[in-house]
């Protein structure tokens, strides 16, 4: 991970991708640590009756890989906003991929707007939105 | 003339795009497509004037709105005031006849989009309530679509004879030209768009890149 002023960033520029560790273990430390314990996160079959196709990542996870896949690109960026719409469930134990790209960017605040796409294998998204980020 | 027709701005609910981003990304990324139509959730955008950044990007941007109705969601292409009046754009359960109706009759076009999603879509609903009447043209290229959901579209389309169109249904800015449709000729405004629809030459066209 290298240092990223404003100056270095482009409009257009790829985050690179992120592959967040959906599996149950993981999510299970997750959900632990947020104090959100409940088996439609942990438990395939709990969730199916629940009326899920399966265990499904908790929407706050999903917002902290992308917080994370920002912080892999920019270690001293701080992001001020994540805005997220959940299009679809985020299924445990599948693969996923979190993307960003740069659209946006403000000279005199010296911050960039970053779209945020969560996908699974298939190409699906499944979570898009949105942060706006300050880069010294 | 390529244009996306399924477009939101900041100014849905759910659109996290400013429309500037989106003439910026298309030229930057050199995106195939010759403008975009946004159509905002439940309501159409007045007081816009999109004039000057189609001017800036030599990009065609028009207005046109999304609207709800039973049978899912509907696009309306060619909405003028009369139309706003006629119709209350805000109200989520519209009848899908009175919208194909009340657009005839004021100049516009209703086609209904991304049919083969749950709930919103037009398939979810043909069962309970029967194939509606009055629709020639569906979305059967969405760029936000799941699974079978283009498909289940296509053969909806293809078994009813209706023609099919394309477009992003983008929220974010990297998401504009995914699908869009083709056109013969040039689309300079909404009115040009309308009779475009009506003469029935177009396709639908996609670059998703899914695996």
């Amino acid at each position: 991970m290298t240092s990223r002023r404003f100056s270095d960033v482009e409009f257009g520029e790829d985050l690179p991708p992120l592959t967040p560790d959906t599996s149950i273990p993981n999510v299970t430390t997750f959900v632990k640590a947020a104090g959100m314990l409940n088996e439609r996160f942990t438990d395939h079959e709990a969730a199916r009756k629940q009326g899920l196709p399966g265990a499904i990542v908790p929407g706050i996870m999903s917002q902290a890989v992308m917080a994370s896949m920002i912080h892999h690109w920019a270690p001293e960026a701080q992001v001020e906003k994540i805005d997220t719409v959940f299009r679809a469930p985020v299924l445990v134990g599948h693969p996923h991929t979190v993307t960003g790209v740069v659209t946006d960017m403000d000279d005199d605040a010296h911050t960039v707007e970053i779209d945020l796409t969560l996908e699974n294998e298939a190409g699906e998204t499944r979570v898009l939105g949105t942060a706006t980020v300050r880069l010294p | 003339m390529i244009l996306d027709l399924h477009a939101h701005s900041v100014k849905s609910d759910d659109g996290r795009a400013k429309v500037r981003n989106y003439c910026q990304w298309i030229r930057k990324k050199e995106i195939g497509i010759d403008g975009f139509v946004l159509t905002e959730h439940r309501q159409f955008d007045r007081e816009s004037d999109y004039g000057p950044l189609a001017a800036e990007f030599d990009l065609a941007i028009l207005k046109a709105s999304e609207v709800e109705t039973e049978y899912g969601h509907v696009l309306v292409f060619g909405v003028r005031e009369p139309l706003t009046h006629a119709l209350d754009f805000a109200d989520i359960r519209l009848p899908l006849a009175r919208v194909l109706e009340e657009s005839d009759r004021h100049g516009a076009i209703a086609v209904p989009c991304h049919p083969g999603r749950t709930r919103v879509g037009m398939c979810a609903h043909v069962e309970a309530l029967g194939v509606p009447t009055g629709v020639r043209i569906l979305e059967v290229l969405n760029g936000g679509s799941r699974g079978r959901e283009d498909q289940a579209a296509q053969e909806l389309a293809s078994a009813q004879g209706w023609l099919g169109i394309g477009g992003s249904d983008a929220h974010i800015v990297s998401h504009i030209g995914r699908c869009a449709t083709r056109f013969p000729g040039p689309i300079a405004d909404e009115g040009d768009l309308v009779e475009a629809l009506r003469a029935e030459e177009f396709e639908a066209i996609s670059w998703k890149s899914t695996t």
